[in-house]
């Protein structure tokens, strides 16, 4: 029973809130407030997001997050990979506005923030990585862009920010020639992209590597059923599968022996 | 049989969500309210407020048209609704009409207004039987309006100060 209820919470897990996760990252991930008049601007995913998404996915799949072969496969009824296809689908979007989060929205720092992020993604693809190592390097990453994005430079154009502050981000302005072009956004903004980061990680952690098929998780049953047995009953167990497997080794060789025979008479 | 029920649903909510963030993304809301009324034009069950369009109205017959836009533009925030997207039209006529020139800005924003009445009622139904009104539909409104911004010798004929506002 309890076995039924996990392989029917993985199934939810894998085929309904999965997608609802990383669907919710591509909504937020492009969601600004207005620091003048409160209201929402929505961002679309610049183009180099997707060229980062694009080396993200190659990353999951090298790392081991993201078992290619085990979501989408040729043996798996057509029903099975179409909903794996849009779960990969919705973390490939979520990736890209997960990016889009935290990269300024224009001028010089959206071309350093891309530069960087574009020059980690590519190091990372000829480094050896484990699922669990590159989860940890995925949430530094996105930590940090957080950080610099939503609270230093955010912190340095804040209309409402003290007069230290204002003369460094003049001073800065000043340094870049007038190229770092940083747009003030209201403070919900940030609140906005730390729950959309939250939510991605917390998905690439749901995320299983292959999905466990119910061929597979019958066969778990099985095993789980026979640890729950009493020592005896086990060896009872293992008597019966032994037999079985004398008895189909028997029937086996008797067929063999009369086809040769067969044979022989023939000649 | 309960793994293929889960895997449908799943594949329907996402194709549904995904279909209101393409939705959300194109049409770029600003507010909640925003995107209340906009579910309701994809739906169809969007409405004008009437109260507002009366209001609107009785600004417009007060020759207050600068204001009775903008009661219209609170009537019909998404700007779905033909008939006020008319009398915003001709409020802009009326305000930038001039017995000596008119205000081509004004009457290129009245063009806008016509041209999105006219799409909004694309088969012409749109009749506005208001006994206030000279110019009756769109397409009238928007040749009068374009005539209004064009430059001819007509211009300097000085007869031009005894012709009347619609």
């Amino acid at each position: 029973m309890t076995e039924k209820v996990r392989s029917r919470n993985r199934a939810l897990v894998r085929h309904v809130a999965l997608p609802m996760i990383f669907l919710t990252v591509a909504l937020l991930g492009g969601l600004r407030v207005s620091a003048t008049d409160r209201v929402f601007v929505f961002v679309a995913p610049p183009l180099i997001t997707l060229v980062l998404a694009v080396l993200l996915m190659l990353l999951f799949v090298r790392g081991g997050l993201v078992d290619l072969k085990a979501w989408l496969a040729s043996e798996h009824p057509a029903i099975e990979n179409v909903s794996h296809a849009l779960t990969l689908l919705s973390l490939f979007f979520a990736s890209a506005q997960a990016f889009n989060s935290v990269l300024p929205e224009s001028g010089l720092l959206f071309w350093l923030f891309s530069f960087f992020f574009l020059w980690t993604l590519w190091n990372n693809q000829f480094a050896q990585f484990d699922a669990k190592r590159l989860l940890r390097s995925l949430a530094v990453l996105f930590g940090t862009a957080f950080v610099l994005k939503h609270m230093l430079i955010a912190s340095l154009y804040a209309p409402e920010g003290g007069w230290l502050k204002r003369i460094m981000g003049t001073l800065l302005e000043g340094v870049s020639l007038g190229t770092l072009d940083a747009q003030a956004f209201a403070p919900a903004t940030g609140y906005i992209s730390f729950f959309t980061l939250a939510l991605y990680v917390a998905g690439l952690i749901l995320l299983p590597p292959a999905p466990v098929r119910a061929t597979d998780e019958d066969a778990g049953r099985l095993v789980a059923a026979y640890h729950q047995l009493s020592l005896p009953e086990r060896d009872a167990v293992r008597e019966a599968i032994t037999q079985d497997q004398i008895e189909i080794k028997r029937i086996e060789e008797r067929t063999e022996t009369e086809t040769i025979e067969t044979q022989l008479g023939k000649q | 049989m309960q793994h293929k029920l889960i895997q449908s649903v799943g594949i329907a909510w996402t194709l549904l969500y995904a279909i209101f963030i393409i939705w959300i993304y194109a049409t770029e809301p600003r507010t909640f309210k925003e995107v209340a009324t906009g579910a309701e034009v994809a739906v169809g069950t969007y409405q004008i407020d009437q109260a507002k369009f009366d209001a609107a109205l009785q600004l417009f017959r007060q020759e207050k048209f600068r204001a009775a836009r903008d009661e219209w533009g609170r009537a019909d925030p998404q700007q779905q609704d033909a008939r006020t997207q008319f009398y915003i039209a001709y409020a802009f006529y009326r305000e930038g009409w001039g017995r000596v020139y008119n205000d081509d800005n004004l009457f290129k924003q009245g063009v806008e207004a016509a041209n999105r009445a006219i799409r909004l009622a694309p088969d012409e139904s749109l009749r506005v039987e208001d006994a206030d009104l000279q110019i009756k539909t769109p397409a009238e409104l928007k040749a009068e309006l374009e005539q209004g911004t064009e430059r001819s010798l007509d211009d300097l004929n000085p007869l031009r100060v005894l012709r009347e506002r619609k």
